[in-house]
């Protein structure tokens, strides 16, 4: 008791962390960014839980009730299908991204001398419409496209080859679309990161791939844990990829969302898979930040 | 001989490829209401010419009316229109269920004017203030199913849903539902689409298993479905909007689509439009005047002056899609070799045996299963 009490409350550690050092304002300058989170994500979702529970009466109407029908025509194997479905084709987009985006990300980092100039290279695109950059695959993927007609000339490519209107082109699609929102986290990351401590590694022993993996990867991963959460989130919702490059033949979570909007005209059924799509992913990305925080604290 | 300016018509049912998203944006758009003040209090009905407001907010399908109507439209009443578009029957539908109010005139297709009177989303037609229809509409086009005491709905054009196909690039001459079926699954697999439309695609399927195009019965939709589901691996795609330059172009050889399009196509490629023996479907387009209008007027005015003969020719030179006067109106005003077009106007046997669309909702939830279930196959 003769020690003054600490000048401070005790907090939790996470407080503590977040509130060090900076200058303290009114939690009221919050408000804004809440009202705004308020009105146009939450009750936009619980809207679309209400919908979701409604009943449909004829052709296009629904009345506001406690109808849980929806959810078990959802338990439909066709409806698990396309489920499964959109997660390989988003599991498949990440990996991709990754695998084609981390050794890039990497190059501009470590060794490009024009860092900005790569950077612009990877953003400009993003600049222009998703809808225009979609429609480009069109013309590339098209088996007149020149490029295709040499691969083929040369002997590259079978003669037939013909990839435009099946899944592959949506796979094609939806890499090359996704792709910037992989190389700038990991970018970010490992800009940030202290090289010395690769050449230390090195110096003490490390053969490259061993300090890369003991070094290098700890220190991305958050920056590909974010971007891998970039790339996954939107491509279960995909729409556009299947639409244009897949000739709308293969159908994935969005567009079967879109459907029971659009001409199906059945938002109650809409709304269920929308709101159960958005549940899952929430529990996955919850599991996923879990893991993930573990592995930034215990290292990979 | 003069060459039929085909090009100057687009797709009547799309100009956005993405109009599943159109339509969920525009329902999510709220009232859309005219800039103008409402004008000058409407005069009572029956008098010769009702005096019409000083604009009209026409609510159609893109390209879909001639430029030279519009001028002539507001020269004669001094009203001036304002046009928005939408690119399916669904998306208006869409934006009418989203709030959407202030439109005056809108053109959806027989089925959809059934959904939106029963929705409450029109108001009735004031048949007095319509001389030119009562005098020149073709009696087949009163009382049609969709709208059997003509109280919503006028009909603007009319058109059928079959196949077009290259004739210097399929060997075999076609003329059947079940022809088309075997072609693509036979040799012209992988060179084939079908429109993205639930009812179209289902329904041709029913006629050509003998059934009717509005079909409800779970058996014969199930057996739709199964040839369907043999249908699907051999089609290049299922696009409504981007069919008729593929024919064109040669990278699809045939294609479910409308009549309009094969017209089209065979304008620019040695090319056949082909209602199918064993049917199909006959659609109507037909104006509707909306609730939340604000110029109900002008709206019945712009019906009336477009079914005066030489103007309705005006709007038939344009859409290249068969008009609902009666034909010997037509003659002397509309050029001779678009009224002697079976594209343009399918003769009366072969439109005897066709079906507008009049869905029923348990038949519309059983299709949407079955589309669903095609579209993941």
């Amino acid at each position: 008791m003769a020690v003054a009490a600490p000048r401070f409350p005790a907090r939790r550690r996470g407080a503590i962390r977040a509130g060090a050092g900076g200058p303290r304002y009114p939690g009221w300058l919050a408000l804004p960014a809440l009202g705004y989170y308020g009105l146009f994500f939450l009750a936009p979702l619980a809207l679309m839980g209400a919908v979701a529970l409604s009943e449909r009466v004829g052709h296009v109407d629904f009345v506001y009730a406690l109808n849980f029908e929806n959810f078990k025509v959802l338990w439909d194997p066709l409806y698990g299908e396309i489920f499964l479905r959109t997660l390989r084709l988003a599991l498949f987009g990440t990996v991709a991204a990754l695998f084609v985006g981390f050794p890039l990300a990497y190059y501009i980092a470590r060794y490009a001398k024009r860092k900005t100039l790569l950077l612009m290279l990877v953003v400009v695109p993003f600049w222009t419409s998703f809808l225009i950059r979609t429609y480009s695959w069109l013309i590339i993927l098209d088996p007149d496209f020149p490029v295709l007609r040499a691969l083929k000339w040369i002997g590259v490519i079978a003669d037939d080859f013909s990839v435009l209107y099946t899944p592959t082109a949506v796979y094609i699609g939806v890499v090359y679309t996704y792709l910037p929102l992989m190389v700038l986290p990991v970018y970010a990351a490992l800009e940030r990161m202290d090289w010395s401590l690769v050449e230390a590694a090195e110096d003490l022993g490390d053969p490259p791939p061993r300090a890369f993996r003991r070094i290098t990867l700890p220190l991305a991963m958050p920056g590909v844990l974010a971007g891998s959460l970039l790339v996954f989130i939107p491509l279960m919702g995909e729409y556009l990829n299947p639409v244009i490059l897949g000739g709308d033949k293969t159908i994935y979570a969005g567009n079967l969302i879109g459907l029971q909007f659009g001409s199906s005209r059945n938002w109650p059924f809409g709304a269920t898979i929308a709101v159960v799509l958005i549940a899952v992913m929430t529990l996955a990305v919850l599991a996923y930040a879990r893991l993930a925080r573990r592995e930034e604290q215990y290292g990979g | 001989m003069k060459e039929i300016p085909w090009e100057k018509r687009y797709d009547r049912k799309g100009f956005v490829a993405i109009s599943g998203m159109a339509a969920f944006l525009a329902a999510c758009g709220g009232s859309t209401t005219a800039e103008e003040e409402p004008a000058a209090p409407a005069t009572t009905a029956g008098a010769a010419k009702p005096e019409v407001e000083d604009t009209l907010f026409y609510y159609n399908w893109a390209a879909y009316v001639n430029d030279e109507t519009y001028k002539r439209f507001e020269e004669e009443f001094g009203a001036k229109v304002k046009k928005d578009f939408y690119a399916s029957n669904e998306d208006l539908l869409a934006k009418m269920q989203g709030g959407a109010r202030g439109y005056d005139l809108v053109v959806p297709t027989g089925y959809m004017i059934q959904i939106m009177a029963d929705e409450g989303f029109l108001t009735e037609i004031d048949w007095s203030q319509l001389p030119n229809v009562e005098k020149n509409l073709d009696s087949k086009f009163r009382g049609l199913p969709y709208d059997p005491d003509d109280k919503w709905s006028v009909p603007k054009d009319w058109g059928t849903t079959g196949y077009v196909y290259r004739t210097d690039l399929v060997k075999e001459r076609p003329t059947t539902w079940r022809e088309f079926f075997d072609l693509t699954k036979g040799p012209y697999s992988g060179k084939v689409t079908v429109l993205d439309g639930i009812p179209e695609l289902v329904g041709s399927t029913l006629v050509m298993l003998g059934y009717s195009f509005n079909s409800d019965d779970e058996g014969e939709l199930e057996e739709a479905k199964q040839e369907l589901l043999a249908l699907k691996p051999h089609l290049l795609a299922i696009t409504s909007t981007e069919y008729k330059q593929m024919v064109i172009d040669g990278k699809a050889v045939m294609a479910l689509g409308w009549n309009g399009d094969g017209a089209a196509v065979a304008a620019e490629k040695p090319a056949e439009y082909v209602v199918a023996e064993e049917g199909g479907e006959f659609w109507v387009d037909a104006y509707a005047i909306p609730t939340g209008n604000e110029h109900p007027n002008a709206a019945h005015a712009w019906i009336n002056f477009v079914y005066d003969p030489e103007v309705n020719a005006l709007e038939t030179s344009y859409t290249f899609y068969g008009s609902p006067l009666k034909r010997e109106l037509l003659d002397g005003v509309l050029d001779p070799e678009i009224l002697s077009n079976t594209d343009v106007f399918p003769e009366p046997e072969t439109v005897a045996n066709l079906e507008p669309n009049s869905v029923s909702p348990k038949g519309t939830e059983l299709r949407d299963r079955i589309w669903t279930e095609f579209k993941a196959a």
